[in-house]
């Protein structure tokens, strides 16, 4: 794995124009950046991303049957107990799901140690799927890249082959929900649209806020048609929070996540992991957070948290660096392990899930060893023989 | 090759590409229908041609597609019986099911571009059952060539023709808590 500097394509952000891609820039700086790319090798790819992301897919999924039976679980999850049966149900029917991500520490050796599922509202979507392949394709075409460089990312074509799974069991009519003002957000679903409309499955779009709720306690769009399946970029734990949260249970929506995905987006996941694969390469140690200081050497993450926000790091040389943000409540603990550096860039690599299948990467970087809302999206591709780039520097 | 062979964007996309229904968000519609007859569904689209392209389609799936029986007996169950007939699937089975009643239809309409070709119709079987209910194949294709026999309705989805409609009582119950940040996302 290196981090190798690259010239831009000259025509990038007209290309961003043409295909939709508007958050390429956010508040003035840089999210997507193609000054450089991080090289990886096959093997790198498959023994060390790939392979594991299926198999921690697995062991997670495994845990879900584990954590619905159990009021103590739930409760240590920090799920309301008025949500518990609905979640428990919509597992036991098995409601089916699209995506999600891991996040990892790699530097190209040794084994990828797992950061976090991001199993509710993972985003980073279309810019991995679309933008990062079309940049592959137009770098190899104009011999900045050799032919031969390949991409691990086959997102696109998994999740139109998905949407198409799923037309049966998603009850009509389908809405696609984001927060209304999140450029973001909206990007992200718009991309997941287009690739249901690719698999013949037609959704509809509504900003969250827009959501209606009927007197019989069914939820509505903005002229009256009952919503029968929901995707929503948004967290379960606040919609289960909000004021039409306790609506949902009895709505008949069927959502996208569905209800059980509140146990894996849920960093308690992590110390449950933990137990159950004690040892496991990729796993970092992790345990349920029980108020006490943090010693050097961990790392506390609440278990509601996104974008790397209220992240305490107590780092081994006794240092700390902590983020700020909105989240609070309980809390996990996790080894510190740092996020390598490539020239005082930390990147954190995503591994994608779609459906059950590991299916593509985006790595993302930022000037610190938490990655934060500020981190900037850098392609990969896979050149087994390139020239020697730059070298990693350990910190 | 550890990427996607090809990637396309049919309704995010300003560039013109090689669909033939993908210009913009706004012209792509969709029309949906459940059809007792290819009469009733030009009257209803004012497109018979497509119409009868699906009509065809349709019956064509109806034998693989419809709920296999054992016996007659057993068929009058769940459908009426004097729609309850011998067939033959695709693939030769022999079995007792209903007979299609109608049939779906899903259209991509192209605005009325002039040029663009448009897309073949979409069109499954449906059936009407003892409750008068109308089900489809469950699926995207309805190729059911296993004999199947004794699965009765399992494969069939409800189609309901007409939207859900309640009358809304309040908005704006969700997204409170999205408070300031950029995305909810992570």
């Amino acid at each position: 794995m290196r981090r190798v500097a690259i010239a831009e394509r000259s025509n990038w952000r007209a290309r961003a124009a043409e295909a939709g891609f508007r958050f390429h820039t956010i508040d003035g700086a840089p999210y997507w950046d193609e000054t450089a790319y991080y090289a990886f090798t096959l093997r790198q790819i498959e023994n060390d991303l790939e392979d594991p992301s299926a198999e921690l897919h697995a062991m997670a999924l495994d845990l879900v049957g584990d954590v619905v039976a159990s009021e103590e679980l739930m409760e240590r999850l920090a799920i309301p107990a008025p949500f518990r049966d609905w979640i428990a149900e919509s597992w036991r029917r098995r409601d089916p799901h699209l995506y999600g991500r891991l996040d990892f520490a790699y530097d190209g050796n040794g084994p990828a140690r797992l950061y976090e599922l991001n199993y509710d509202t993972p985003t980073s979507l279309y810019e991995a799927s679309f933008f990062q392949w079309q940049w592959l394709e137009d770098q190899r075409n104009r011999g900045a890249l050799p032919q031969q460089a390949d991409q691990f990312n086959s997102l696109h074509e998994a999740l139109v082959e998905r949407f198409a799974e799923l037309s049966a069991q998603l009850p009509p009519p389908l809405y696609f929900s984001a927060v209304g003002a999140s450029e973001e957000d909206q990007g992200t679903v718009a991309y997941l649209r287009d690739c249901a409309a690719q698999a013949g499955l037609h959704g509809a779009a509504i900003a969250i806020e827009d959501i209606g709720l009927s007197a019989d306690g069914r939820f509505t769009d903005l002229d009256d048609v009952v919503i029968g399946s929901l995707f929503k970029l948004y967290p379960l734990e606040d919609l289960m929070r909000e004021e039409f949260g306790a609506a949902l249970p009895g709505s008949g929506v069927r959502l996208l996540e569905p209800a059980w995905k509140a146990v894996l987006s849920n960093k308690g996941i992590l110390p449950l992991l933990w137990q159950r694969y004690r040892g496991h390469p990729n796993l970092l140690e992790a345990h349920f957070d029980d108020g006490s200081a943090l010693p050097a050497g961990w790392v506390r993450k609440p278990l509601h948290s996104r974008e790397g926000a209220n992240v305490a790091m107590h780092m081994s040389d006794g240092r700390w660096q902590e983020s700020e943000g909105p989240y609070a409540g309980p809390c996990i603990v996790q080894a510190f392990h740092p996020l390598p550096a490539f020239d005082g860039n930390y990147p954190l690599v995503g591994s994608w899930v779609v459906g059950d299948r590991a299916c593509g990467i985006g790595v993302r970087e930022d000037d610190s060893c938490i990655t934060r809302d500020s981190a900037r999206f850098l392609p990969h591709a896979i050149v087994d023989d390139a020239p020697a780039g730059n070298t990693r520097i350990y910190v | 090759m550890k990427r996607s062979r090809t990637t396309a964007l049919l309704l995010m996309s300003t560039a013109p590409l090689l669909f033939t229904a993908c210009q913009k968000e706004e012209s792509v519609q969709v029309q949906e229908g459940l059809y007792t007859s290819v009469e009733a569904c030009s009257e209803a689209t004012g497109d018979p041609s497509a119409c009868r392209t699906a009509f065809a389609a349709a019956q064509q799936q109806a034998a693989d597609a419809a709920p296999k029986y054992a016996s007659k007996e057993e068929c009058a169950k769940e459908y009426p019986a004097e729609q309850c007939v011998q067939q033959h699937t695709s693939a030769g089975t022999s079995f007792i099911g209903p007979m299609m009643m109608g049939f779906f239809m899903s259209q991509m309409l192209n605005g009325g571009r002039a040029g663009a070709v448009a897309a073949p119709p979409a069109a499954q079987p449906a059936f009407k059952d003892n409750a008068n209910g109308w089900a489809k194949p469950a699926g995207t294709g309805g190729m059911n060539t296993a004999s199947g026999i004794g699965a009765g309705k399992a494969g069939l989805a409800p189609v309901s023709s007409e939207p859900n409609r309640a009358v809304t009582a309040s908005r704006g119950g969700f997204g409170a808590r999205s408070g300031s940040r950029t995305t909810v996302g992570g």
